[in-house]
C-alpha cells in the first residue's frame, strides 16, 4: 500500500492516536444459554499494532487473500484455542459462521472477525456451570465476556465469575423443567430474602409454588380420584361412605405432606444433595403409579404408603436447588418452615375444592368414567412427562397442562356442578350421606 | 369542612387539569419547535444535497451507520459541516440546539471543539501506549492507507435524516463524527436519544482560556457515587476483573447482557440521588421535555438498576477516571470505558447510552 500511499502523507495522518487499541487483540464474547444448547458469538479485533502478526497467521499462504480455506482454518484455529465445559464434562463447540473483513481493514486495526458457533448441551441438572477458558493470543489478547439475560424464563443466570483478565470464564444458571421450575422460582427468589421480608411473604411463595407445581398437584388429584371408594379384592367398588372416605384422603394428604417435609427438612439442613434429573423423572414416575392405582388398586392400604413414599421424592426437588441458598442456617430453617405451611395452605384449599365433588360423585354410576378419564388424563401426561425429562423428547405436555392449569378455577366448579347433578340424579338413600350433602349446602 | 374539602378537591383537580394540558402544550411545542428547525435547516439545501442527507425511515444500513472513530475509518452518510455555507451550518446548529437541551449542546460542542485540538496537535506518532506487554507497535513503514484526506477537525460532523421531519409520523435526526452518535428519534410528543455515543478525546483540554472536560460530569459524578459507597457495597460493585472496552458499542444493538454489580435497591437515598445524577448526564442530552420523561422512566426503575465498576477507584485531581464503569436497567445501559490509547486512559473516554427496549424509539415507532 506504501506505493500509493506515499509514506510522508501516511506519517502526517497518525490515524491510530486517535482510533483505538493499537497493541491489542481485542476478543469479545457474547454467551446465549438455551435449553439445549449454548451459542457464543465472538468479534475479534486486532488492533494495528498487532494486525500484520495476525494476518501473517491467518493468511498462511501469504498471497495477500483470504481465502475460503483459510478463513475455515483460522476459525477452527479459534476454537481449539478454547476450553469449554458444562458441569465439568468437556462440550464440542460446533463452528455455524466466519465472517472476515478484508484485508485492508484489518491492517489498519479496523478489521472485526466474527465467528458464531455452538455447543449442544447434554441433559443435566437444574443447576448448571458453563465454563469458557479462552487461550487464543493471550499474550496480546484484551478479553471481553458476557452473557446474554437468558430468552427463556426457565433458565435464570445466577453468578458470573471470571479471571482478572476474563480468560477464565464461569456462568452459574439454573435451568428448570416445568416441574421443577414454580420450587427453583420461589427458592431463588429466597435470595434476596434476609429475613426482614417476613414470615408472611415466604408463606406466599410457598402457596404460588403448590398453585404453579402442576406435575405436583396432578398426583396428588390422580392419588385422591379412588380415595372416596371401597376396595373390593383387585378392584375399586362403590362408595366407601363418608367417614371412611374421609379418613382415607387424610391419610393420603398427611402421608404426602409428611414424605416431602422430611426431605425438605433434610434439604433445609444441608444434610442432603441429590442430582436433580433423576428426580424429576421419579415425579413424573410417581404420577404413572397414581394413576394406574386410580384404575386399578396396585397398593393395599388405599395409597396412604405409597403417598408417603413419593412425597419424599417430591420434596427432594427443592434439595438441588437449596445448594444454592446462600442463607443462614437460622433463616434457612425459617424460610423452610413458612414454605411448606404455604405449600401445606395450598394443598388443603386444592383438597377442599374437589374432595366434596368426588365424594358426591362417587355415588353415582358416572364417577367410574370419570375416575378412569381423570386418571388416563394424568397417566399421559406422566407419560410425556417421563420421555421428556429422560429421553429429552419434546412433547406438548407442559403446554396442556398448564392450558387446564390456568382453568383450574372453571373446572373445579364445572366438576362441583356436576356433581351436584349427579347427587340429585341418583337418588340418595344413604342417611349420612343426605346429611353431609345438607351440611355442605348449608355450609356454601 | 365538607364543603371546603370539596372545594379544595376540586380546585386541585382544576389545577391538575391545567397543569397536564400544559405539560402537552409544551411536548407539542417541543415537537414542533423541532420540526420547524429541521424543515429550516432542510429549507437551505439545494435538491443535490437533500437527496444526500434524507433516508427511508426504515433505511436499517443507515441507521447503523455510526461509530466512535474517525469519519475516514468508518465513513458516514448525509452531509458534513465542511460542506456547507454559512447559512446552512447555522440552521444545522438551530436544529440541533432545539433538539437538545442547552447542557447537552454545549457537550456535543465541547466533543467537536476536542477533535479540532486533535486536528491542531495531534501530528507526532502516535504514542503506542504499549503498557500491557503486548508487541512493539507498528513499523511505521506499513502505516494504514486513509488517504489525504482530513481525519478530525469540528467541521467533520455529518447530519441525516431518516424519514421526513414530521409532528405526527416517526423520524430520526443524526448527527454524528468522531466521538460522537447522537440518534434522535421524534414519534409525536416522544423524543428518543437511544442509542447515543459520546466520547472525548483530549477528555481535558483549554479553550478560550478555560478548562474544558466534555464528560468531566460522567467521570467525576461516578467516582463521587462510588466513594459515597461503604465497604460491603463496594465489595459488589467493583468487578473483580478487567473490562477493556465498551461491550454493547457501536454494532452491538438489540442485546440485553446479564446486569452485573450493585443494585440501586441495596443503596440509600442520598446515593440512588446520586445514581440518577449520573444517569442525568446522559439522559438530560436531549431536550427538557423528553430529559423529564426519561428520567422519571429511569427513576421508577431505580430499585432494577445496577451500577459496577471496574478499574482504579481514585483519580488525579480536575482529570477523568481511568476506572469502567456501567449501568444499567430494565430500560438504560450506560457504560463508560475509558481507552489506553494515546497513553492516558483519563484522556480518552468512549460512552454508550441505550434503552434495550427502546433504541431508534422502537417502542414508539414499532408499527
Amino acid at each position: 500500500m506504501s506505493k500509493i500511499f506515499p509514506i510522508v502523507v501516511v506519517l502526517s495522518l497518525v490515524v491510530p492516536a486517535s482510533a483505538h487499541r493499537v497493541d491489542e487483540y481485542l476478543q469479545a464474547t457474547i454467551v446465549s444459554v438455551e435449553r439445549d444448547r449454548v451459542q457464543f458469538s465472538m468479534r475479534l479485533v486486532p488492533g494495528i499494532a498487532v494486525s500484520s502478526g495476525i494476518i501473517a497467521t491467518i493468511d498462511t499462504n501469504r498471497d495477500g487473500i483470504i481465502s475460503e480455506t483459510e478463513r475455515q482454518t483460522y476459525a477452527q484455529r479459534i476454537l481449539a484455542d478454547l476450553t469449554l465445559s458444562i458441569d465439568g464434562n468437556p462440550l464440542q463447540p460446533q463452528l455455524i459462521s466466519a465472517v472476515f473483513p478484508t484485508m485492508e481493514e484489518m491492517k489498519q486495526g479496523l478489521g472485526e472477525i466474527r465467528i458464531e458457533f455452538i455447543a449442544s448441551l447434554p441433559a443435566g441438572g437444574t443447576n448448571r456451570r458453563l465454563t469458557l477458558v479462552n487461550h487464543h493470543q493471550s499474550q496480546i489478547a484484551a478479553y471481553l465476556v458476557n452473557c446474554l439475560v437468558p430468552s427463556d424464563p426457565e433458565i435464570r443466570v445466577l453468578a458470573q465469575h471470571r479471571d482478572e483478565k476474563q480468560s477464565f470464564y464461569e456462568l452459574d444458571y439454573v435451568q428448570s423443567s416445568a416441574s421443577v421450575a414454580p420450587y427453583i422460582r420461589c427458592l431463588s427468589s429466597l435470595r434476596g430474602w434476609t429475613g426482614a421480608v417476613g414470615f408472611a411473604s415466604i408463606f406466599r411463595r410457598g402457596m404460588h409454588h403448590i398453585a404453579d407445581g402442576t406435575d405436583h398437584l396432578l398426583f396428588l388429584l390422580a392419588l385422591l380420584l379412588p380415595a372416596p371408594l371401597l376396595l373390593s379384592g383387585s378392584r375399586w367398588a362403590g362408595f366407601a361412605g363418608v367417614r371412611q372416605s374421609l379418613l382415607q384422603i387424610f391419610r393420603v394428604v398427611t402421608a404426602f405432606t409428611i414424605g416431602h417435609s422430611i426431605t425438605l427438612a433434610l434439604a433445609a439442613l444441608g444434610a442432603m444433595h441429590v442430582p436433580s434429573r433423576p428426580i424429576e423423572v421419579l415425579i413424573a414416575v410417581s404420577i404413572l403409579v397414581s394413576a394406574v392405582h386410580a384404575i386399578r388398586p396396585i397398593f393395599p392400604g388405599g395409597g396412604a404408603g405409597i403417598a408417603m413414599f413419593f412425597g419424599l421424592i417430591h420434596g427432594l426437588a427443592f434439595a438441588t436447588s437449596l445448594g444454592h441458598l446462600e442463607l443462614g442456617w437460622w433463616q434457612r430453617v425459617l424460610s423452610i418452615l413458612g414454605f411448606n405451611l404455604g405449600i401445606e395452605a395450598m394443598q388443603l384449599i386444592v383438597v377442599a375444592a374437589t374432595i366434596p365433588s368426588l365424594m358426591l360423585m362417587s355415588r353415582s354410576r358416572l364417577y367410574s368414567p370419570l375416575r378412569i378419564v381423570g386418571a388416563l388424563f394424568a397417566g399421559c401426561a406422566a407419560t410425556g412427562w417421563i420421555l421428556n425429562r429422560l429421553l429429552n423428547m419434546h412433547t406438548s405436555v407442559d403446554l396442556i397442562v398448564d392450558a387446564l392449569a390456568h382453568r383450574a378455577v372453571w373446572i373445579a366448579g364445572g366438576l362441583f356442578l356436576s356433581s351436584l347433578v349427579c347427587g340429585l340424579r341418583y337418588r340418595i338413600t344413604d342417611q349420612s350421606f343426605r346429611r353431609y350433602l345438607l351440611t355442605l349446602m348449608g355450609g356454601l | 369542612m365538607i364543603s371546603f374539602s370539596r372545594k379544595t378537591a376540586r380546585t386541585g383537580t382544576v389545577l391538575a387539569l391545567l397543569y397536564a394540558s400544559l405539560m402537552t402544550l409544551q411536548a407539542q411545542s417541543a415537537t414542533s419547535r423541532i420540526v420547524s428547525a429541521a424543515n429550516t435547516f432542510l429549507s437551505t439545501l439545494n435538491d443535490k444535497q437533500r437527496q444526500s442527507v434524507l433516508f427511508a425511515f426504515d433505511d436499517a444500513k443507515q441507521r447503523a451507520n455510526w461509530s466512535n472513530f474517525p469519519i475516514v475509518m468508518v465513513p458516514r452518510s448525509g452531509i458534513n459541516l465542511k460542506e456547507m455555507s454559512a447559512t446552512q451550518r447555522a440552521a444545522a446548529m438551530a436544529l440541533l440546539s432545539s433538539v437538545l437541551s442547552p447542557r447537552g449542546f454545549e457537550k456535543v460542542q465541547q466533543i467537536m471543539e476536542g477533535d479540532e485540538i486533535n486536528k491542531n496537535t495531534d501530528t507526532g506518532p502516535p504514542q503506542s501506549g504499549n503498557n500491557g506487554g503486548g508487541p512493539p507497535p507498528r513499523r511505521s513503514s506499513s502505516p494504514p492507507p486513509f488517504g489525504n484526506g482530513p481525519i478530525f477537525g469540528k467541521d467533520l460532523y455529518f447530519i441525516s435524516f431518516l424519514g421526513k421531519p414530521s409532528e405526527k409520523d416517526p423520524w430520526m435526526l443524526q448527527f454524528g463524527g468522531h466521538h460522537l452518535a447522537l440518534n434522535i428519534t421524534i414519534a409525536g410528543e416522544h423524543g428518543v436519544l437511544t442509542p447515543t455515543l459520546t466520547g472525548a478525546q483530549p477528555a481535558l483540554y483549554t479553550f478560550e482560556g478555560k478548562t474544558v472536560r466534555p464528560l468531566g460530569g460522567e467521570s467525576d459524578q461516578a467516582l463521587a457515587l462510588l466513594n459515597a459507597l461503604d465497604a460491603s457495597q463496594k465489595k459488589q460493585a467493583i468487578l473483580g476483573f478487567q473490562l477493556a472496552d465498551l461491550v454493547l458499542g457501536p454494532g452491538q444493538d438489540g442485546k440485553t447482557i446479564q446486569p452485573e454489580g450493585l443494585k440501586a435497591s441495596a443503596m440509600n437515598a442520598m446515593q440512588r440521588a446520586m445514581l440518577l445524577g449520573v444517569i442525568s448526564e446522559w439522559a438530560n442530552i436531549i431536550d427538557e421535555s423528553a430529559a423529564a420523561t426519561r428520567m422519571a422512566e429511569l427513576k421508577a426503575d431505580l430499585n432494577e438498576t445496577w451500577f459496577a465498576w471496574s478499574g482504579p477507584v481514585t483519580a488525579e485531581p480536575g482529570k477523568n477516571i481511568t476506572a469502567y464503569y456501567r449501568i444499567q436497567g430494565p430500560h438504560l445501559v450506560i457504560e463508560y470505558a475509558p481507552q489506553r490509547l494515546g497513553g492516558d486512559p483519563s484522556m480518552h473516554v468512549h460512552t454508550m447510552y441505550r434503552d434495550p427496549t427502546n433504541d431508534y424509539g422502537r417502542r414508539f415507532t414499532a408499527k
